[in-house]
């Protein structure tokens, strides 16, 4: 492994071992999560016959206001007794730290999306076949990585500029418009078996293009 | 002839670090306005000054954190660049926040940072660190179960880690009690043979820890002195920035 790849296993495996001896970030966010759900069930309790078309919204709200939660924590540890500061005085290219930052809070989002999926089965009656949950599983994978691609910049900007955390999701949320359409579009075309084409294309380039993006202006973004 | 010039005549070392019209500026508002200094290697430089002033702005441009808006910063003859990582294996930084994560023990910090660094034998070097710092028995215990001053000795010995040759710390004696500072100065008297800058409200540890004062007022370098004699340095530094009175920490109203 070369040094660049170990520095991002480094952060990566830093966030984890915090996570897993506090659980705040996936604690929290699940259960912000699984209200989103709740309140998905409680408002549309009429027409639940409709489960699939609830689920799948319910799915990517939940993901989206979720992750903007998890994002949000995830940078916060960083932010805590300069800690941010500590990793950029490190002799590691900074896109590496910021690889890391990105991994970590995709995993933690994607874990959350998970456990969405299940409460939407469980409260919603959403139940798609496996392999249609495994398929939308890979595609709340991809857009976890493209939503903390996004997050952990816009993330960082708003801690290091001291702007009030209110901008955050209005600086994050419209940049993540994309991955939400292409989501819940190819969820649609995952149930209803349409050909998933132009989505897939639009939800793959785009999180390669905020990553790349987000490598470039990293260095940029952290400095004051 | 200013002090900078006669060293330059008295040594053909290049300097550990170098200064050159260095400006910071946010907007409208300037930070840091043409300073210029060198420092030399194994030397101890403290930049003294009111709040406000730009010594901590100056520090962390020193330390890569900013980029400065004009001039250029070079220690051991590279160039200070935020985006050329290579500078970190020189320099060792302390701010006054720790740089730590409350969720790992104080053996586990160093760790991280250790392996970031790429130490040689990363376990016995922060062993050998928390030993140098006075925490050997305290490496299982989080910095959230640390006192503010064993947490700066914490932030010392991550600083310590990768063996600086520079040293860069910014208010190392701020918020600490008599035993900390003391233990503190202990460490630091160890350092004989590192090029240490050191930013400070503490004018009478600062005289005694430092070989040089750089007076820094409004981002501008008001006074550049040698520190043989303390007492004429005191009153030189009141009238340089127009303090007349005596206080004991000048500057600084938080002690």
């Amino acid at each position: 492994m070369n040094a660049f790849l170990r520095a991002v296993y480094r952060v990566f495996r830093k966030d984890l071992r915090i996570e897993q001896r506090t659980k705040q970030v996936t604690t929290s966010v699940a259960v912000f999560a699984l209200l989103v759900v709740l309140a998905f069930a409680f408002s549309f309790v009429q027409t639940l016959q409709r489960s699939t078309l609830l689920g799948r919204g319910a799915l990517w709200v939940a993901f989206v206001f979720a992750g903007t939660f998890g994002v949000t924590k995830t940078v916060e540890l960083e932010d805590r007794n300069g800690a941010l500061d500590g990793l950029l005085i490190a002799p590691v290219d900074r896109s590496a730290i910021y690889l890391g930052k990105v991994l970590s809070t995709a995993t933690f989002v994607f874990v959350v999306s998970l456990v969405t999926l299940g409460a939407t089965t469980v409260f919603l009656g959403y139940s798609p076949s496996i392999p249609t949950a495994v398929s939308v599983a890979a595609v709340l994978l991809v857009a976890a990585v493209g939503f903390a691609a996004i997050g952990v910049v816009v993330s960082v900007l708003t801690f290091r500029s001291g702007l009030d955390q209110l901008a955050l999701p209005v600086l994050l949320v419209p940049l993540v418009v994309p991955l939400l359409l292409a989501g819940v579009e190819l969820t649609a075309a995952l149930e209803s078996g349409s050909p998933l084409g132009g989505w897939l294309r639009l939800l793959g380039l785009y999180t390669g293009v905020v990553l790349l993006a987000g490598v470039a202006t990293f260095e940029y973004v952290v400095e004051t | 002839m200013t002090p900078d010039a006669e060293r330059a005549e008295t040594t053909s070392e290049p300097p550990a670090i170098e200064v050159e019209h260095v400006t910071k500026s946010y907007g409208h508002f300037t930070a840091v306005d043409d300073l210029s200094f060198a420092v030399e290697r194994g030397s101890t430089v403290g930049l003294f000054g009111p709040n406000g002033a730009g010594k901590t702005t100056l520090l962390r441009m020193m330390a890569g954190l900013a980029r400065p808006t004009r001039g250029t910063i070079t220690i051991d003859s590279v160039e200070v660049a935020p985006d050329d990582h290579t500078i970190y294996r020189t320099i060792g930084v302390v701010t006054h926040e720790t740089m730590l994560y409350d969720e790992l023990t104080a053996r586990e910090n160093l760790r991280f940072h250790a392996d970031l660094h790429g130490v040689d034998d990363p376990a016995d070097r922060c062993a050998s660190v928390l030993d140098t710092v006075g925490l050997c028995h305290r490496g299982s215990d989080r910095p959230t179960a640390f006192s503010h001053g064993l947490r700066k000795r914490l932030s010392l010995a991550r600083a310590l880690l990768h063996d600086p040759d520079v040293l860069l710390l910014d208010e190392p004696y701020t918020g600490l009690d008599q035993r900390s500072l003391a233990d503190l100065e202990s460490v630091l008297d160890g350092f004989d043979d590192r090029t240490v800058v050191l930013t400070t409200h503490d004018l009478e540890r600062g005289v005694a820890r430092c070989d040089r004062a750089l007076v820094v007022d409004r981002g501008r370098l008001e006074a550049d002195l040698e520190l043989d004699e303390a007492a004429s340095f005191a009153a030189e530094y009141r009238r340089t920035i127009g303090v007349e009175s005596e206080p004991k920490h000048v500057g600084d109203t938080t002690r």
